[in-house]
């Protein structure tokens, strides 16, 4: 489904990384491993189309990506390093954006499973400000399962994460994998996921 | 169809943002106030001469209260990714600055715009000019929105300086100042006027997204 190809990226004429392959199919799950500012999300930047490659070619479903965006973007989401629920509104507020905005096929059962599963269902009502950073980073999730995409592009989506909430991450990586779904996230550290392929930057 | 939902529910969220926010606005509306408040009290009670330059100073406050609202164009949503997120829902950047200008001309101008009559009341504008004052602010108000959209896309990448925006959008409001107020002090010149205002406006809206869709691309791919 996605292919990188011999990819290098320069910036400022400083080499981030070089000649990188990855090919990512169906219930795969691809992890880039590096240290800090290695160019994990640099990478991630570029298979989002976000970036120009300095060497190589990226290719969604035979073409080249750029030729296929649009059809690449709707297969695709995404979670950074930062929060992107609205800190200033509820999380039912959230919740109910992101199910009008993505017209998202998820029901209001198969939410409230998802809401107790992350431990979020007691705080529906409290705005996405005075959560902890460990519970906005559930959201995050939340969202995830509720844009119902098959590509999924991680920028270090373990971080701040205590045990209970890794394990669940899991659970949701193999859920997501056995629906033929993709995974390519980034990691500083091992966490313990199965993975297909592993980069090293 | 969808991507018309998307649309509506794009403005949805921003409704329900503007609201969690309404401070901001309400904000605005008191600095306009009590700026045109200091101006009467630095001019006196002599009515003629507040009439004379009423117009001039109303327009200069507007300017000045619609670019308070600039910092917030895109930062928020800059920070905190859900430009990218939009972005990969199907939007391109272009469409993505169109879509927030006209947010901002509905939640931050338009509020400007329902506060001009009582504006009038106190700076002594005749009844028959408010026609006039409406038409070229609606005109001159969705210019300051495009040129707020660019300078506040292009502060993106400008972490350090904020006012450089403003300064920008200053600038590039002369033509629109000269002519909204020559509307109203020329009212026999009214269609040849606001018909400049009117191109002035179809430049700024073609520029707009090509400008600000760059500069947002530009800022996420150096964040």
């Amino acid at each position: 489904m996605l292919i990188v190809k011999d990819l290098s990226i320069e910036r400022l004429d400083k080499k981030i990384f070089e000649n990188i392959n990855l090919s990512l199919s169906p219930g795969n799950i691809t992890i880039l491993k590096g240290k800090n500012g290695s160019g994990k999300t640099t990478l991630l930047k570029a298979i989002l189309n976000l970036l120009e490659p300095s060497f190589g070619s990226i290719y969604w479903k035979g073409k080249l990506l750029k030729k296929n965006l649009y059809d690449f973007y709707n297969h695709v989401t995404y979670i950074g390093d930062t929060t992107s629920s609205l800190r200033k509104l509820t999380i039912k507020d959230n919740i109910n954006i992101w199910k009008k905005f993505f017209i998202s096929n998820i029901n209001d059962a198969q939410i409230e499973i998802a809401l107790k599963t992350l431990k979020l269902d007691n705080y529906l009502n409290k705005k996405v400000g005075t959560l902890s950073f460990g519970e906005t980073k559930k959201l995050e999730f939340l969202r995830l399962i509720m844009e119902n995409k098959k590509v999924w592009i991680l920028d270090e989506p373990l971080s701040n994460l205590d045990e209970d909430s890794i394990g669940l991450m899991k659970q949701t990586f193999e859920d997501h994998c056995s629906k033929e779904g993709s995974i390519i996230f980034s990691s500083h550290q091992n966490p313990g996921i199965y993975v297909t392929e592993e980069i090293n930057l | 169809m969808n991507f018309l939902n998307k649309i509506i529910f794009f403005y949805y969220r921003e409704y329900k943002l503007n609201m969690s926010g309404i401070q901001d606005i309400l904000t605005n509306i008191i600095f306009f106030f009590i700026s045109i408040f200091i101006f009467i009290f630095s001019i006196g009670p002599d009515k003629e001469t507040i009439s004379l330059i009423g117009v001039g100073i109303l327009w200069t406050l507007l300017l000045l209260s619609s670019t308070l609202s600039l910092r917030k164009f895109y930062q928020d949503d800059f920070e905190n990714g859900n430009l990218l997120i939009i972005h990969l829902n199907g939007f391109s950047f272009g469409f993505i600055s169109i879509l927030k200008t006209f947010s901002h001309f509905l939640f931050v101008q338009v509020p400007f715009l329902l506060s001009i009559p009582i504006a009038c009341i106190l700076l002594n504008i005749a009844n028959d000019k408010l026609f006039y004052l409406f038409a070229s602010f609606s005109i001159g108000s969705l210019i300051l929105s495009c040129l707020g959209s660019i300078s506040s896309s292009m502060n993106l990448m400008n972490q350090r300086n904020f006012l450089l925006g403003s300064v920008i959008v200053m600038i590039f409001s002369v033509p629109v100042i000269i002519f909204s107020v020559g509307i109203i002090n020329m009212e026999e010149s009214f269609n040849s006027l606001i018909n400049i205002l009117f191109g002035i406006l179809l430049i700024v809206f073609a520029i707009n997204p090509w400008a600000s869709g760059l500069c947002l691309k530009l800022s996420l791919e150096n964040s």
